[in-house]
């Protein structure tokens, strides 16, 4: 019984963590900018990410470290700094993108201005990170956001897609001028959605909450079924930018008109439902993010961690953490807008998910570090397809959106 | 005593390892290592280094003697050989983090920074 | 000058040439991202008076828009790829009514709030327009 609890749970936490700033901010302006013409980059980071979750736990459950600690430990320091550096840098930005999204949920729920919002945003996100038990920071905003299954529920609501729309599945219509801004968003799609401070923080996760090789299938269950649903949520908001967003020219360029379209469907109780999914994202992406790197420092210098003790217990660890957030509020008292923060935060992700993620691949290939359950060659093939075709992607529409003054 | 292969340890196997003292706190990696040359020609081992200014020489030499000359010295550390109890995966001290003045870094910390931070449980 | 700007290493060369034929120019880039979030602005203060959603909503969504558009009577003359000095003129005489609602949208039932639609919907039109 216990076990099908905890099962339910790690979905209802993968749901959560699938969707955050920059997922919610790609699928809105994809679906108001091409259709459904970027579906497909989603499903391809969908694939990646269920493999990659089942990887990160497999790994933590059989040999009992976390990836930093492995990281470190198999490759030395030298080389340790690398997906340190890629990770620090990029997740700064995308931080500041999360605490972003969460102001501006309180401030379309308010009306209060998300600039003034931003600083208790942080607190809060800090307040969290502080003091509330593991378990606890997974499931509550993950709860909450299982919200963005009415995402669908909306889509419903509108009368479902066009048939014409659907064309757009397989022939996305870029017009002339918009290669540019198609080949960026697909990067931040998958940049966005394979997320590496996910994996540190579902690595770490898996060592605080004890777990050993009997817990493989729940591990196999929770990167399936969780990451599928997550995906649902943002394949759902690209559907409603489409139907919604596209037909009235906007590009959905900021994250209170992405929930004009749950508005046209629900009315105010949709445009609230919109706010209450974006605040439960963010949130919980912020807490995943700030923790996922501070783990990852923590772990990789060796010192004490972990959410469960007091602050004093694991001083360095809970240091880091305060000053990532400063970072990050600093980042984001610049005053850019959270959504053009998310998708630069994706994109560079996506341009460094080579560098974050193939000493991973090597490790999984370890029977040292797992036994007789080292990595199948699929799993393998796969992982190293997608990882190329974000960092191409990336490396070829970064240059393209900075001369063109847009990114 | 014949030598088993358990007990031949490389130098990977020590370097970057986790420390953990006697109480099982994680204190730190192992940055670098120091050997003497003994007067028969061998080379012992005798102690661990634990700092900023060894890491910084781990990734490029040049970079020790200038992370050196702002540091001087202050936070690098040595661990004689002998404290440690236990190799393996892990390298188990004998010593409590007080012990130790990388062990005492995170005491530094929780008493000069987050006390001053309600709920840190100071 | 687009030479001088495709000049560099070789790689930055070949990205700046595919780059000038991928990327719309900088003028019609901006005033058809303008043109999209007018027509945001309109359908908010629509959905407003619709009671699709809440003032706080639109109150707060309008702050985003503001900021997306600010300045950008003055950004625009001196842009590349900027046609005649006409259309950029008939463009600027859209852009300030517009903008004036954007800065104040009336939100309440008893100020002109469909006046402002329309010059809202103008404006979005012409940029749109001239975007291509």
């Amino acid at each position: 019984m216990k076990k099908w609890l905890s099962i339910t749970l790690g979905i209802v936490t993968a749901t959560g963590g699938f969707l955050d700033a920059g997922t919610i901010a790609t699928s809105g302006e994809s679906g108001a900018r091409f259709g459904l013409g970027l579906i497909w980059a989603c499903l391809i980071a969908t694939v990646a990410i269920i493999l990659l979750v089942e990887m990160m736990g497999r790994f933590s459950a059989i040999s009992k470290k976390t990836y930093a600690e492995a990281i470190r430990e198999n490759f030395g320091f030298k080389f340790y700094l690398l997906p340190l550096l890629s990770e620090v840098i990029a997740e700064s930005i995308l931080l500041a993108a999360e605490i972003g999204g969460i102001a501006i949920a309180l401030s379309l729920m308010t009306g209060i201005s998300w600039r003034i919002l931003f600083p208790p945003a942080a607190f809060l996100v800090f307040a969290m990170a502080w003091r509330a038990p593991f378990d606890w920071i997974e499931n509550a905003p993950a709860l909450l956001g299982l919200v963005t299954l009415s995402f669908i529920v909306g889509i419903i609501a509108l009368g479902g897609p066009s048939h014409q729309l659907l064309s757009t599945l397989w022939k996305p219509e870029v017009k002339q001028g918009e290669l540019a801004d198609y080949l960026y968003l697909v990067a931040a799609t998958l940049g966005a959605t394979i997320s590496p401070y996910l994996l540190y923080f579902y690595s770490s996760g898996a060592r605080e909450e004890h777990w050993t090789s009997s817990s493989l299938l729940l591990n196999r269950v929770t990167a399936i079924v969780g990451m599928s649903f997550g995906s649902l949520g943002s394949i759902a908001l690209i559907f409603l930018g489409a139907m919604v967003l596209q037909p009235l020219n906007m590009q959905g360029s900021s994250l209170g008109e992405l929930g004009l379209s749950m508005a046209k469907a629900l009315g105010p109780f949709g445009a609230l439902l919109f706010a209450v999914a974006l605040f439960a994202t963010c949130l919980g992406a912020a807490l995943e993010v700030v923790l996922g790197v501070s783990y990852n420092i923590a772990q990789g210098f060796g010192w004490e961690w972990g959410e469960d003790k007091k602050p004093v217990e694991a001083a360095r660890f809970n240091l880091v953490l305060i000053i990532f957030l400063l970072v990050a509020v600093a980042i984001g008292l610049m005053g850019i807008d959270p959504l053009q923060l998310a998708l630069a935060g994706s994109t560079v992700i996506a341009l460094f998910l080579p560098i974050s993620l193939f000493p991973f691949l090597v490790l999984m290939n370890d029977p040292q570090y797992l036994r007789d359950k080292t990595n199948g060659r699929f799993s393998n093939i796969a992982i190293i397809c997608i990882l190329l075709i974000a960092f191409v992607v990336a490396f070829v529409s970064i240059p393209l959106e900075i001369l063109s003054g847009g990114g | 005593m014949p030598i088993t292969d358990d007990q031949i340890f490389s130098i990977r196997d020590i370097i970057d390892s986790q420390l953990e003292t006697r109480e099982k706190r994680r204190i730190g990696r192992v940055s670098d290592i120091e050997a003497i040359w003994q007067e028969d020609g061998t080379l012992v081992l005798s102690s661990l280094v634990i700092g900023p200014q060894a890491l910084a020489g781990r990734i490029a030499s040049p970079l020790r003697s200038i992370v050196r000359f702002v540091l001087r010295d202050r936070f690098d550390h040595g661990i004689p050989l002998d404290d440690v109890e236990d190799f393996g995966p892990t390298l188990r001290l004998r010593g409590s983090a007080a012990d130790y003045p990388v062990g005492q870094s995170d005491a530094w910390i929780a008493n000069h920074i987050l006390r001053w931070i309600p709920g840190s449980g100071h | 000058m687009l030479r001088k700007r495709c000049a560099g290493p070789l790689l930055l060369v070949l990205l700046t040439v595919t780059g000038c034929q991928l990327t719309q120019s900088a003028f019609s880039r901006t005033v058809g991202n303008a043109g999209a979030v007018f027509s945001a602005a309109s359908t908010t203060l629509s959905y407003a008076h619709e009671g699709k959603i809440t003032s706080a909503y639109a109150q707060a969504s309008f702050v985003n828009y503001q900021s997306e558009l600010d300045g950008l009577d003055q950004q625009l003359p001196s842009q590349q790829g900027a046609p005649d000095k006409r259309t950029v003129q008939h463009l600027l005489d859209l852009y300030r009514p517009a903008m004036q609602a954007v800065i104040q949208p009336c939100l309440e039932e008893s100020c002109h709030w469909q006046a402002q639609v329309a010059a809202l919907n103008r404006a979005s039109q012409a940029f749109l327009m001239a975007g291509g």
